[in-house]
C-alpha cells in the first residue's frame, strides 16, 4: 500500500470555482491527468500540498477550436484527443506529430495539453525518491544546497522535456490563458518559461494555465521530431519542432524549436540569417552552428548533453530539408 | 479527508469510504480486494496496473480513487462472462502471451481498449497501442498473436469479418 | 494435448511435442492468479525496511526507542535480531538479513518495522537513528582492486572473492602455431532482471506452536527454507514455506533475499502475520543481476577458421557481497568449451567485490558477457581471414558425442543444424552484402547447461524428487517442489505424466512447491527443472504405470505383459471390452489404499564434471543447449541510432516437449538479451544506482521490439527426458555479438562496449572520424606508414578488402577507425 500525504481532492467543473477554490486553499496544488504530478508527489517530491485540485472537470478547460489558421487548445483536452483530432492533424501536422509522441498511448489517454506545457523540469538527480535524494544530499532544484550536473553551478540546469510547447512556439501569437486567483491575463507562450530549471514557470502558485492560442501563418509546413532510446514511454532525449515557408526555390521563413536540451523550451534565433535563399550546404552548416551555440544540454540524463545537442542538429537539419522538400 | 465514491466497479454499483490521498491501484488491491490488478513500478513506468475508467486506458498508479467519482471502472476481473474466458483472455492463454502473467492484467485491458476502438488492429496497430505496457517475459511477440488471435476469433463468433474502425 | 482416436478404440493421449498452453494460464489471465502481495492478508501487519544511504560504513550504533514507541508499531528488527549470516554457497555466506557492524552498499538493509499500517511503517522508519563512521568505498573493480584499499570483508583480502585461473593445453605454443592472433578488450555495462513482480513475502508466525509460515517470491523455496532455519534458530520442522504464482525470475530469486528473512524476523517479534511487498526503487537497488564485466580475449585462428587457442582474462565487479559470485566467475570459465572444439585455453577470472549491490545468477548465468566478446572477435577475425561467418562456426564444431577438454559431456550437438536453419531463414546467402546502406545482418551462436550437475547444498540426495497420488476419485496428483515461475515447468511435468500414462489430461493435478506437501525441490535455476525434475516425474509415472497394469492385469486375469494400456482403458486384447482407468484404479487401491509412487533423478557421474582445476565442476551438466541466430539491423549513422528489424534463432532444445513454451522462451532469450545489448544498464552516481526504476531502466517497450522467428531443432540427447535440454537460456548470449556484427556489416563499426545507446555508437562513430583524419594527415605527411594489424595489443585492425568511407559497406564489417 502507497503512502501518500494527506491532502484535500476538490474537483470544481467551472473556472470561476477554481480560483475560489484556490483563493480558500492557499497551499493547493492543481491536479491534471496526474502523469507528471502523482509520479513526483508519490516520490515526495516538492512539499506536500494541503489540497489539490482536480481540474479535470473544468468545462472550460476543454475543447479544441479551429477557425480558419487559428487554433485554441484547452488545457485539460487530453495529449490524446490533441493528436487524434482531424482539424489539428490537417492544419498543425507538427503539433499533431509532436503529441503523438509523447511517451506511450495510455499516458498520452491521461497526460494533458497544460500538464505538457507545464511538465516540471526534469534530471536524473531530481526524479527520485525522498530516499534516494537524501542519500545524495537533494539538489538544487528541491531541498539541497547543490546541482550534481553542475557543482559550481547557483542554478538549477534540470531540463524541460514537454513535446508541445516547442511544436506551438513555432507558430505566430502562441500564447496562454492564465487563470488565477486576482483574474485572468494572456501570457506570450515564450513567456511561460523562465530558463530556470529550479522555478522554471513564470506562473504565480495560484495560477494554471487554461487555454493555448496560436495561429498558424497560411504557407508555413510544419514538423515535429525527437530522438530517445526507447520509441516509446521515454522523455524525449533531443525534440525539435520545425515550420518552414518555401517561395519557389527558396527559404523564406524558418523556425525551429527545441525540448529534452535546455532548462525551458528553446526557441532558435538567428535562423532569419538562413532565409532568402536556396536550403544549401552552406545555410545548414550555419544551421548546425546556430544549434551549437544555443542548445545547451547538461547531462540531466541517463545519456550525455554532448549527445543530446548533436542529436538535436541532426534532427533540426533532417526536418527542416524534409519540409523543405515537402516530402 | 475520507469521502463517499460512488462509482461503478465492473459493471455494479458501489459506495466506498475512500481518502482522498488512495490510489485507484491501491483501493482496487486493498479496499476492494480485486488483486487482478497489479503493481509493477513506482508509478506510470509499466503498465501493469491499467485499468479502464469509462471505457479508456488509464494508469490506476497515478489515479486518485477519488477521481473516478461517477465513472465506469473496469479491471481484469471483469472480462470472463459466467467463468468462461473472454477472448482476449483465451488469445493471451492460448497464444502464451502470458509467461509470468505479472504484466498479463494491464496488457489484456491495453488489448480491451484497442480492440473496442479497433476490433481488427494491424501489428502495427498492437504496436502503437500497447506501447505503455511493459513485459518482461515474451519479447511481445506471442502477445501481439494473442491480440490478433482474439480479433479474429470475436470476428469469427460474430460472423462477420473483423473491419477495421478506421 | 490431443487424443489421437482412430474410430471407436481408445487411444492413449500424446502430450509431448506438442503446442500446449500453460496448465495455470486462466488463472493469470483471469486475474484469479494470486502472487504474494495478493494473498489474502487481512490482519497482517506492515513491513518496511530502513536502507543505508552510505556506501561504505562501520555502524556505532542503530537507535530505534523512538520507532518503538511510535503507537501502531509492532515490531522493530535490526542487526541485533539476528547474528547469523546468509547466502547461497556455503563457502561464502558472509551477509547479514539486517547489517551487522557494517553497510558495504547503498541500499543494503539496516532495520525494519512491522506496524499496523503502512503509513505507520513508514513514520517509524523515519525515527529510527543511525550513527555511523563512513569508511573509504570502493564502487569500481578497480578502485577496490588498488594497493592500499581496505577489504570489505575480512574472509577476503584483497576483495578478491575469487581469482580463478586455469590452462589446459599449451596456449603459447597454439598461440605462436596460428595464422591470425588478435586481441581485443570487452566491456559489458551491469545488468539487471528487472522482472515484473518486485519482492514480497508474507511471514507468519504462531508463538503457540512455535511454528512459521512463509509465503515468499522465490526460485528456490527450499533454500529459503535452510536460510529461515539459519538466520531464525529455528527446527527445519516448524517451517512451512509455499511459493506462490511469482511474476518473474530470471535469477534474481535464486538465492534466498534478506527480504524474506527480514519479514520473518518481524512476524516472530510480532507474534503474528507480516506482509513485506518492497517498492521498485529497492528491487533495483538490492538487485542480483549481471556484473558490469571487462573481457579481454585473444584468440587464435588458422587460416581455414580453425580455433587454435583462446586465452581470457575477465574480470566481474560482484558488488557488496559473494552470493553466487565463485559460481558466476567460474562459469564465465568453463563456458568457453562445449560451443566449438577447443584444445589449447588460458582463463583468468577475477570476481571482485565492491560497493555496490551483490550481483547474482542473471539469465545464462557467467557466461553471457563472455561469450559476447568470443563471437565478436571471432566475426571480427573471419572477416580478416576473409571467412563467412557460418563457415567460420562451422570449421569449429564438436564431433559429438564428446567429452570437452574441460571434462564436460556433450552427448547431442544440434549446432549444426541450428546454423543450417538461420542460415536458410534469414536468407543469409542472397541477402548479407546486399542489403542497402545502413542494414546489416550480423550471426552468433551460444549454448547454455541444462541443469547444473552439482547442487549446491550437497547432501548425497538424489537432484529430483517427484511424488504421485493416485487416490479413490481417480485423479493424478503431481507433488513437486519444482517452482513454477513463469517459465511452464507445472505444465512440463504434467505433460511428461500425462505421456507416459496417456490419461486424459484433466485427471491430472499439479502442487508445486509447498513445504508441508511437495518433496523438497533445488529450486528454479540453472536450466534444470525440466531435464531434472522432468525425469523424475517420467519415473515415478512409470512406476504408477506398472502398478496399474499389475492391477488391471489382476482384474483382467492375464499376466501384465499381456495388458494393452490405452491411457483410459486398460484391456487384454483387442476384442476385449477393458477396464476402464477409474476401475483399474480402484482395483490397484484395494491392494494399498491410496497409492503413492516417487520419481527420482540424479545427474550420471560422467555428466558431472572433472577435477582438472579448482571449481572444475561448475559448468557440467547433463546436456547443453544450442542457438545460433542471425540479427537484421538498421542504423542511423548521424543520430547513432541502432534498429533491430528481425531475428531469426534456431534452439537446440533435445526434443521440444512443449512447442509452444520453447518459442516463448526462446523468444524471451533473446529479447533479454537484446535490451542488455541494445539499452539496458543500472548505472551509479557515487555508488547509488541512478537507474532505479523501470524509466531510467530502460527494458525494451513493445514498440521497440521486433519479430522473433524461432526455428526448433531436436537432437534428442539420451539424458534428457524424451530426450529435452533446456529452452530458457541458451539463445540469449547469441543476440549480443549478433547485434554488434549486424552493426559492424549496417555500418563497418566494431562496437566493444555494451550497450550499444545511440551516444556510444555515436561516440565510436566520432572516433573513427577523428582518427580516419589523424590517418590521412599522416599519409599526407608521408611519414611513417601504419601498422595495419599488429599481431598483438589491443586496437584496431584494418580488414583486407575493406572500403574506405564511412558511408560505404564492406564486405565482412571493417574494424573502427583504422584506414585500409
Amino acid at each position: 500500500m502507497n503512502v501518500l500525504p494527506e491532502w484535500e481532492l476538490m474537483a470544481p467543473e467551472s473556472i470561476d470555482e477554481v480560483r475560489a477554490l484556490r483563493a480558500h486553499h492557499p497551499g493547493s496544488r492543481f491536479l491534471g491527468g496526474g502523469t507528471d504530478l502523482v509520479v513526483n508527489l508519490r516520490r515526495g517530491i516538492g512539499d506536500p500540498p494541503a489540497a489539490l485540485i482536480d481540474i479535470s472537470r473544468v468545462a472550460e478547460m476543454k475543447g479544441i477550436s479551429v477557425d480558419g489558421e487559428r487554433l485554441r487548445v484547452g488545457a485539460g483536452v487530453t495529449i490524446r484527443e490533441l493528436a487524434d483530432d482531424p482539424r489539428v492533424r490537417a492544419g498543425f501536422p507538427g503539433l499533431a506529430a509532436a503529441a503523438r509522441s509523447i511517451a506511450g498511448p495510455t499516458h498520452r489517454h491521461m497526460g494533458t495539453v497544460g500538464g505538457n506545457l507545464c511538465l516540471d523540469t526534469r534530471c536524473i538527480y531530481y526524479n527520485q525518491s525522498e530516499w534516494w535524494r537524501a542519500a545524495n544530499r537533494y539538489c538544487l532544484k528541491y531541498g539541497g544546497e547543490i546541482c550534481h550536473v553542475a557543482p559550481k553551478s547557483r542554478v538549477c540546469y534540470a531540463t524541460f522535456s514537454g513535446d508541445l510547447a516547442p511544436a506551438l512556439a513555432i507558430l505566430d501569437a502562441a500564447e496562454v490563458e492564465v487563470a488565477g486567483v486576482e483574474g485572468a491575463r494572456t501570457l506570450p507562450l515564450e513567456s511561460l518559461h523562465t530558463g530556470d530549471g529550479e522555478r522554471y514557470l513564470a506562473l504565480e502558485p495560484d495560477e494554471l494555465v487554461v487555454a493555448v492560442r496560436a495561429r498558424r501563418p497560411a504557407a508555413l509546413r510544419t514538423g515535429y521530431d525527437k530522438v530517445r532510446v526507447r520509441r516509446s514511454i521515454d522523455y524525449p532525449l533531443a525534440g525539435v519542432a520545425a515550420g518552414v515557408v518555401r517561395e519557389g526555390d527558396r527559404l523564406t521563413d524558418l523556425r525551429l524549436a527545441f525540448t529534452g536540451t535546455n532548462p525551458r523550451p528553446l526557441r532558435l534565433r538567428g535562423t532569419e540569417a538562413l532565409c532568402g535563399g536556396p536550403l544549401d550546404d552552406a545555410g545548414m552548416e550555419r544551421l548546425s552552428g546556430l544549434v551549437r551555440r544555443q542548445v545547451m544540454a547538461m547531462r540531466t540524463t541517463f545519456t550525455s548533453g554532448h549527445y543530446r545537442r548533436h542529436a538535436a542538429g541532426v534532427l533540426a537539419r533532417r526536418l527542416v530539408r524534409r519540409l523543405f522538400d515537402g516530402v | 479527508m475520507i469521502r463517499l465514491l460512488t462509482y461503478r466497479l465492473n459493471g455494479r454499483e458501489r459506495t466506498d469510504a475512500v481518502p482522498d490521498n488512495v490510489l485507484l491501484l491501491d483501493h482496487l488491491r486493498e479496499t476492494v480486494g480485486l488483486t487482478g490488478t497489479k503493481t509493477g513500478c513506482d508509478g506510470g513506468e509499466c503498465g501493469a496496473c491499467t485499468v479502464l475508467v469509462d471505457g479508456a486506458p488509464v494508469l490506476s498508479c497515478l489515479t486518485l480513487s477519488a477521481t473516478v467519482a461517477g465513472r465506469s471502472v473496469e479491471t481484469v476481473e471483469s472480462l470472463a462472462e459466467g467463468g468462461r474466458l473472454a477472448f482476449i483472455q483465451e488469445g493471451f492463454h492460448r497464444k502464451l502471451g502470458s509467461q509470468c502473467g505479472y504484466c498479463t492484467p494491464g496488457l489484456i485491458m491495453a488489448s480491451e481498449a484497442l480492440l473496442r476502438q479497433d476490433p481488427d488492429p494491424s501489428e502495427d496497430a498492437i504496436r502503437e497501442a500497447l506501447g505503455s505496457n511493459i513485459c518482461r517475459c515474451t519479447g511481445y511477440v506471442k502477445i501481439i498473436e494473442a491480440v490478433r488471435w482474439a480479433a479474429e476469433s470475436s470476428a469469427a463468433r460474430s460472423g462477420s469479418p473483423a473491419e477495421p474502425a478506421r | 494435448m490431443t487424443e489421437a482416436s482412430s474410430e471407436g478404440a481408445p487411444a492413449r493421449v500424446r502430450a509431448i511435442g506438442e503446442y500446449v498452453p500453460l496448465v495455470d494460464g486462466p488463472d493469470k489471465v483471469s486475474g484469479r492468479a494470486h502472487y504474494t502481495a495478493d494473498l489474502p492478508a487481512a490482519g497482517a501487519l506492515a513491513g518496511r525496511i530502513l536502507r543505508s544511504p552510505w556506501g561504505h560504513a562501520a555502524i556505532r550504533s542503530v537507535d530505534t526507542s523512538e520507532a518503538q514507541a511510535l503507537p501502531g508499531v509492532r515490531a522493530v528488527v535490526t542487526g541485533a535480531d539476528c547474528d547469523h549470516t546468509f547466502g547461497v554457497l556455503p563457502i561464502a555466506m558472509h551477509e547479514y538479513p539486517l547489517a551487522r557492524g557494517r553497510v558495504r552498499y547503498r541500499g543494503e538493509a539496516i532495520a525494519a518495522v512491522a506496524a499496523d499500517d503502512d503509513a505507520t511503517a513508514a513514520r517509524a522508519l523515519a525515527l529510527i537513528r543511525v550513527e555511523v563512521e563512513e569508511l573509504p568505498a570502493y564502487y569500481t573493480a578497480e578502485a577496490a582492486l588498488a594497493p592500499g584499499a581496505i577489504d570489505l570483508h575480512e574472509k577476503r583480502p584483497g576483495n578478491l572473492e575469487r581469482d580463478v585461473e586455469f590452462e589446459i593445453g599449451d596456449l603459447d605454443a597454439a598461440l605462436a602455431g596460428a595464422d591470425l592472433v588478435r586481441e581485443k578488450t570487452y566491456r559489458c555495462a551491469e545488468v539487471c532482471q528487472a522482472q515484473m513482480e518486485m519482492h514480497a513475502a508474507l511471514a507468519d508466525y504462531d508463538p503457540e506452536r512455535g511454528r512459521l509460515t512463509v509465503h515468499a517470491s522465490t526460485q528456490v523455496p527450499y533454500y529459503v527454507h535452510l536460510m529461515l532455519a539459519r538466520c531464525l534458530d529455528l527446527e527445519k520442522s516448524r517451517i512451512r514455506v509455499v511459493k506462490p504464482h511469482i511474476g518473474g525470475g530470471f535469477g534474481c530469486r535464486t538465492e534466498t533475499l534478506h527480504v524474506e528473512i527480514v519479514c520473518a524476523l518481524l512476524a516472530r517479534k510480532a507474534g503474528g502475520a507480516v506482509r513485506l511487498v518492497t517498492t521498485r526503487e529497492e528491487t533495483f537497488l538490492t538487485h542480483r543481476g549481471r556484473p558490469e564485466q571487462s573481457v579481454r580475449l585473444k584468440l587464435g585462428l588458422r587460416r581455414d577458421g580453425r580455433i587454435a587457442g583462446v586465452e581470457c582474462e575477465t574480470v566481474q565487479r560482484g558488488g557488496a557481497y559473494s552470493g553466487y559470485g565463485i559460481v558466476t566467475i567460474l562459469y564465465s570459465g568453463s563456458l568457453l568449451y562445449a560451443l566449438y572444439h577447443l584444445e589449447h585455453v588460458r582463463y583468468r577470472g577475477r570476481r571482485v567485490l565492491t560497493n555496490t549491490p551483490p550481483c547474482g545468477a542473471m539469465r545464462g548465468h557467467g557466461t553471457v558477457n563472455v561469450r559476447f566478446a568470443f563471437e565478436a572477435l571471432l566475426d571480427e577475425m573471419a572477416a580478416e581471414l576473409g571467412l563467412d561467418p557460418f563457415a567460420v562456426r562451422r570449421a569449429n564444431l564438436i564431433d559429438a558425442p564428446a567429452v570437452t577438454a574441460n571434462d564436460l559431456l556433450v552427448n547431442s550437438y544440434g549446432l549444426p543444424e541450428c546454423l543450417d536453419r538461420v542460415e536458410a531463414a534469414s536468407g543469409w546467402r542472397e541477402r548479407r552484402g546486399r542489403l542497402p546502406a545502413g542494414r546489416g545482418l550480423g550471426m552468433a551462436c551460444s549454448h547454455y547447461v541444462s541443469g547444473a550437475s552439482k547442487p549446491v547444498h550437497w547432501t548425497g540426495e538424489p537432484h529430483a524428487t517427484v511424488h504421485l497420488k493416485l487416490d479413490f476419485d481417480g485423479s493424478v496428483v503431481i507433488l513437486t517442489g519444482a517452482p513454477e515461475i513463469g517459465q511452464g515447468s507445472s505444465t512440463v511435468l504434467v505433460q511428461c505424466v500425462t505421456e507416459v500414462l496417456g490419461v486424459d489430461p484433466g485427471r491430472i493435478r499439479i502442487v508445486a512447491s509447498d513445504s508441508e506437501v511437495t518433496p523438497k525441490d533445488n529450486g528454479a535455476y540453472s536450466s534444470r527443472v525440466t531435464v531434472m525434475v522432468g525425469n523424475a516425474a517420467i519415473q515415478a509415472a512409470e512406476r504408477l504405470l506398472g502398478t496399474l497394469t499389475e492391477a488391471a492385469a489382476r482384474e483382467l486375469e492375464v499376466s501384465p505383459g499381456d495388458v494393452e494400456v490405452l491411457g483410459e482403458v486398460y484391456r487384454a486384447g483387442s476384442q476385449d471390452r477393458g477396464l476402464t482407468f477409474d476401475e483399474v484404479a480402484a482395483a490397484a487401491l484395494r491392494e494399498s489404499g491410496t497409492i503413492t509412487v516417487k520419481g527420482n533423478f540424479s545427474t550420471p557421474v560422467e555428466a558431472q564434471g572433472g577435477r582438472k582445476y579448482r571449481g572444475a565442476t561448475v559448468g557440467s551438466s547433463t546436456g547443453y543447449s544450442y542457438a545460433a541466430q542471425v540479427v537484421e539491423v538498421s542504423v542511423d549513422e548521424e543520430t547513432g541510432q541502432v534498429t533491430v528489424e528481425r531475428v531469426w534463432v534456431a534452439h537446440d532444445c533435445g526434443k521440444a516437449l512443449n512447442r509452444l513454451a520453447v518459442e516463448g522462451q526462446v523468444q524471451g532469450s533473446v529479447w533479454m538479451g537484446m535490451g542488455q545489448a541494445m539499452s539496458e544498464e543500472t548505472g551509479y552516481a557515487n555508488g547509488l544506482l541512478s537507474a532505479p526504476n523501470m524509466l531510467d531502466y530502460r527494458v525494451p517497450t513493445i514498440a521497440d521490439s521486433p519479430p522473433i522467428d524461432v526455428q526448433i531443432v531436436e537432437s534428442n540427447d539420451p539424458l534428457g527426458p524424451f530426450g529435452a535440454k533446456e529452452a530458457g537460456e541458451g539463445s540469449l548470449a547469441g543476440f549480443l555479438p549478433a547485434l554488434t556484427s549486424a552493426v559492424a556489416d549496417a555500418v563497418a563499426l566494431r562496437m566493444d562496449e555494451l550497450p550499444v545507446t545511440p551516444d556510444r555508437v555515436w561516440r565510436a562513430l566520432e572516433r573513427r572520424r577523428r582518427e580516419a583524419e589523424r590517418a590521412a594527415r599522416t599519409k599526407r605527411r608521408g611519414a611513417g606508414n601504419g601498422e595495419p594489424g599488429s599481431a598483438s595489443g589491443p586496437g584496431p585492425g584494418a580488414e583486407p578488402g575493406a572500403k574506405p568511407g564511412p558511408a560505404t559497406r564492406a564486405g565482412g564489417g571493417r574494424a573502427n577507425g583504422a584506414p585500409p
